[in-house]
């Protein structure tokens, strides 16, 4: 990963980057999946050059649950932004894999991270 | 689908969030380790940093309510950086001005533009990073505080600080680029992408919210101003510098290299207005100069045939729009003056063949007489190819150089017609020329080319304005040509008739084709005589005849007649008495004046035979049995042939005088005398086996035949007038005096351009009772019905007229028919 900050290379979609939680979880995914996300998309933008974008670390400071569940919905969004027009987009079903014990502190993340 | 999803989830907004337990480090702390990072960042230092801290920081100042402090803070980060940038990198590359040489002023321009350039990467480079560090600050803050975001407020500030004054930047930053485009314009190589890069610059400025941009307000009009006084001092040096083609070159040049100027570096809304000043100073502002320039203007690109530097005239010209009908009014006096010329040159000998008015309307005129007509002849011909050719010309220039505009087009085609009908015997010439081609003409050249040359000549005759005229002598030389069997090509002949029709319609040609019908009748007529003939005895001298409908033949001399051998009065007698037996209630009358003969001569050497026409053949009888030695005086031979006395010098002439002297004149010379006597030419001699000795050149009339073929024309076209205007009125019944002329002239434009005045008098003739004494009284008229002649009457308001329909006047045209048929 150093070595690949280190050589500045073009933001390609399919760059792993690494989110990291609280308590020393981390999760991988795909540049366009964290991209969902408005401020994580700032923070790896190659012409700022910010530490974040030249190691491809992005911190979230939440639990590891939220950040799991804002990680699946990063997901969500990733793949069906790109669907046609025509297909359902199953927010129900995603909405019912919302626990609501944490639906609050999931909204504040969600509003912090702009998705 | 995203906005979905979220509003489905709710906002902050609406949902409070849970409360914090206050800050836990304080603002002034927050804010102060905020704007140091934030000042890192300004410098370029931003990898060392991270992202999510200094946005937390940002989050958390607005959380805490402390959005103003931030944003203000912030501001004044970037107006203190600028100040900096400026002042480090702008300032120090102004021009010193100490340079006096071109190329090094042009380099402190170009470095003075990089500078800004170079600024302004940097500062808008700064504004992306903030944006992206304050991205909550812009979401949440900047919206209830009503101030810019992040980004255009960086843009604002810039403008603010940078390109306007106190700041002396702008001021050179124009004049650099002014200077840049001057240099260039000059001729040298200026670093464009410098200058793109910084026009760009003063493009993305916008000076007050969805106001005009900095280039519009500032840069701009600075730019049109300095090329209008450019261009308008090289309009007056190129003007008196350069020749015409030069000029348009140059002013071509012009016009490509600011459309060049505008696409790469300047922005293409400016092109409109530079495209403006361009046209008006070196195209509106010089364009008649350039167009009558002595010894370069239109006129001699035409005679030279510059199509490239014509089609860059017309290309310049059609922009502006005084440019067209400059160009327009040129070429029709380009084209006037050159027909004049062509018409001048025609009608130099004006008064040919006065003495030799002697006829020459039928039978055998002699080459050798009518020299002079001869030349008119040639004169005719030359003249129509000389238009022809002139036509030709101005079509290339036409297609070739001006794209076949349209404007163009219709201007040449009415200074054509003016030159043409500026000539008042086109419609002579015009003919005369169709039948030269049709006659000889068509000798070694091939069908097409004809056809070319007819088609050329059917241009020239649209636009002769008295068709009437010209189908007049059109007749005449087709009645010549069928009759003796002059023409080459039936064929083209047709071809020629078709043409006619589809320029003028069936009215037009129902004539000519109506003499067509005759020729063909009379052969089938022949070949019955002939098998008439085998049947029965035939007469000694086999003759054969054409029978010509008087009313669409052209016999416009009085019949000439002559008394006949008995040999030939005899076949004539058999003919008529067949032809008669065929057609009951028809009048044969004999045109000898037209016809010719084929005799066998034998002469001393040998015989030969000769092709004469019927009155040089029945003078020629007059020596058959005569004594080689004798001699025949004038009188003698007028009084055994009765042909009247022009037209037996003519032929007399003919024989005597010409290229194969039959018989001898005593005493010998060119004219015929009525003291002279002839004698039979027994030594005659020829190469040729058969001669033919009279030919009918078709020759261009002398002044008076002008002038009774002008009469003719005259009375037709009164009688065409009258009936106009009797099948409007009739069609009517109520009309304006103006409408009736308007139409009147209208339908008749086809053939001729009636006078409006002539038109007038018809109207009045029609309208008064005429008291006619001129009828003869044998026709027992009775009085009431012959001076009745009223069609017309006009009404009160003295300006408009009904039409009278009566019983009687339906009579009396009924009578007048029946007298007439």
């Amino acid at each position: 990963m150093t070595e690949d900050a280190s050589m500045r290379t073009e933001p390609k979609d399919s760059d792993w980057i690494r989110v990291t939680s609280k308590n020393g979880f981390s999760y991988l995914a795909r540049r366009n999946v964290v991209n969902a996300s408005g401020t994580l998309k700032n923070m790896l933008d190659v012409d700022s050059n910010f530490a974040e974008g030249i190691s491809r670390v992005c911190p979230i400071e939440e639990r590891p649950y939220i950040v799991e569940k804002l990680m699946e919905y990063m997901m969500f969004k990733a793949y069906y932004s790109k669907v046609g027009p025509k297909e359902d987009i199953p927010v129900h079903d995603f909405m019912e894999r919302i626990p609501a014990p944490i639906v609050l502190e999931l909204l504040l993340a969600a509003d912090y991270q702009d998705m | 689908m995203a906005s979905g999803l979220r509003s489905t989830r709710g906002r902050g907004k609406t949902i409070k969030a849970p409360k914090r337990h206050g800050p836990e480090v304080s603002v002034d702390a927050t804010w102060t380790q905020l704007s140091q990072n934030l000042k890192e960042v300004l410098n370029n230092n931003a990898e060392k940093l991270s992202f999510e801290e200094n946005h937390r920081f940002a989050y958390n100042l607005v959380l805490w309510k402390s959005g103003a402090l931030l944003y203000k803070g912030v501001m004044e980060l970037v107006v203190a950086n600028l100040a900096k940038l400026a002042h480090e990198d702008v300032t120090p590359s102004f021009p010193t001005g100490a340079a006096s040489d071109p190329v090094h002023q042009s380099h402190e321009a170009e470095m003075l533009l990089k500078a800004l350039r170079r600024i302004w990467d940097d500062h808008t480079g700064n504004m992306t990073k903030l944006s992206q560090l304050l991205s909550y600050m812009d979401r949440i803050y900047t919206k209830s505080a009503d101030v810019p975001q992040t980004r255009e407020a960086g843009l604002k500030l810039f403008f603010e600080h940078i390109l306007r004054p106190p700041s002396a930047i702008q001021e050179h930053v124009i004049a650099a680029i002014l200077s840049q485009i001057q240099s260039e314009r000059d001729g040298y190589v200026i670093n464009r992408s410098a200058l793109k890069e910084c026009v760009d610059v003063f493009l993305s400025l916008e000076t007050e919210k969805d106001g005009p941009s900095a280039y519009e307000r500032d840069l701009e009009p600075a730019i049109l101003k300095e090329s209008q006084k450019f261009y308008a001092s090289e309009g007056e040096k190129l003007i008196d510098s350069c020749d015409a083609p030069e000029y348009l070159r140059r002013v071509e040049a012009r016009f490509t290299s600011e459309e060049d100027r505008t696409h790469h570096y300047l922005s293409p809304h400016s092109h409109p207005p530079l495209r403006k000043i361009l046209e008006d100073h070196l195209l509106t502002a010089h364009s008649s100069t350039v167009i009558s320039l002595p010894n370069s203007g239109l006129d001699v690109m035409i005679d030279h045939n510059q199509f490239d530097d014509l089609a860059r005239l017309y290309r310049l010209f059609i922009m502006v729009p005084s440019g067209l009908p400059c160009l327009r009014k040129a070429l029709k006096e380009s084209v006037a003056s050159r027909g004049r010329g062509v018409n001048k040159a025609s009608s130099d000998p004006t008064d040919i063949a006065t003495d030799t008015g002697q006829g020459k309307a039928s039978g055998g005129g002699k080459p050798r007489i009518a020299t002079s007509a001869a030349q008119t002849l040639s004169l005719a011909l030359k003249w129509v190819q000389d238009i022809l050719d002139l036509k030709d010309h101005f079509d290339q220039i036409l297609i070739r150089s001006f794209k076949s505009d349209r404007e163009i087009e219709s201007a040449l085609n009415e200074v054509f017609e003016s030159v043409v009908n500026s000539n008042e015997r086109c419609s002579e010439f015009i003919s005369l020329f169709i039948d030269d081609h049709l006659k000889r003409g068509l000798k070694g050249k091939s069908d097409t080319e004809i056809d070319a040359v007819l088609d050329k000549t059917i241009t020239i005759f649209r636009y002769v304005a008295d068709k009437d005229v010209f189908e007049r002598y059109y007749k005449g030389h087709l009645a010549k040509r069928l009759l003796h069997g002059r023409s080459v090509s039936d064929d083209a002949e047709r071809g020629m008739l078709a043409k006619l029709k589809v320029e003028c319609g069936y009215q037009f040609t129902h004539k000519l084709e109506g003499m067509f019908h005759d020729m063909k009748l009379s052969d089938d007529t022949m070949q019955a005589y002939r098998t008439h003939l085998e049947q029965s005895n035939p007469p000694d001298v086999p003759i054969s005849v054409t029978v010509m409908t008087s009313s669409v033949w052209p016999v416009t001399q009085p019949n000439v007649s002559c008394s006949l051998p008995p040999a030939l009065g005899k076949s004539c007698k058999s003919f008529e008495q067949f032809y008669l037996s065929r057609h009951s209630g028809r009048r044969l009358i004999w045109q000898m004046s037209l016809g010719n003969a084929d005799v066998k001569v034998a002469f001393k050497n040998r015989t030969h035979e000769l092709n004469v026409s019927t009155f040089a053949l029945v003078t020629l009888l007059l020596f058959e049995d005569l004594p080689a030695d004798e001699f025949l005086t004038y009188s003698e031979i007028r009084e055994a042939t009765s042909i009247e006395d022009s037209e037996l010098k003519r032929h007399l002439q003919s024989l005597a005088c010409a290229k194969y002297k039959v018989l001898k004149k005593h005493p010998p010379g060119r004219e015929i005398e009525e003291t002279d006597s002839f004698s039979f030419n027994e030594d005659f001699s020829a190469n040729l086996q058969k001669i033919k000795i009279s030919t009918v050149v078709s020759k261009v009339e002398t002044a008076e035949e002008r002038k009774a073929t002008k009469g003719h024309v005259d009375e037709e076209r009164r009688h065409q007038i009258e009936a106009c205007i009797v099948r409007i009125m009739k069609d009517r019944k109520h009309m304006t005096h103006n409408d009736l002329v308007h139409q009147v002239a209208r339908q008749l434009s086809a053939r001729f351009a009636p006078e409006p005045a002539d038109i007038k008098k018809r109207i009045e003739g029609l309208i008064e009772v005429r008291v006619s004494c001129s009828l003869p009284s044998s026709w027992h008229i009775p009085d009431a019905m012959a001076l009745q002649r009223e069609y017309l009457e006009r009404c009160n308001d003295r300006k408009s007229y009904n039409y009278l329909v009566c019983v009687k006047r339906l009579r009396w045209s009924l009578l007048r028919l029946e007298l007439l048929t």
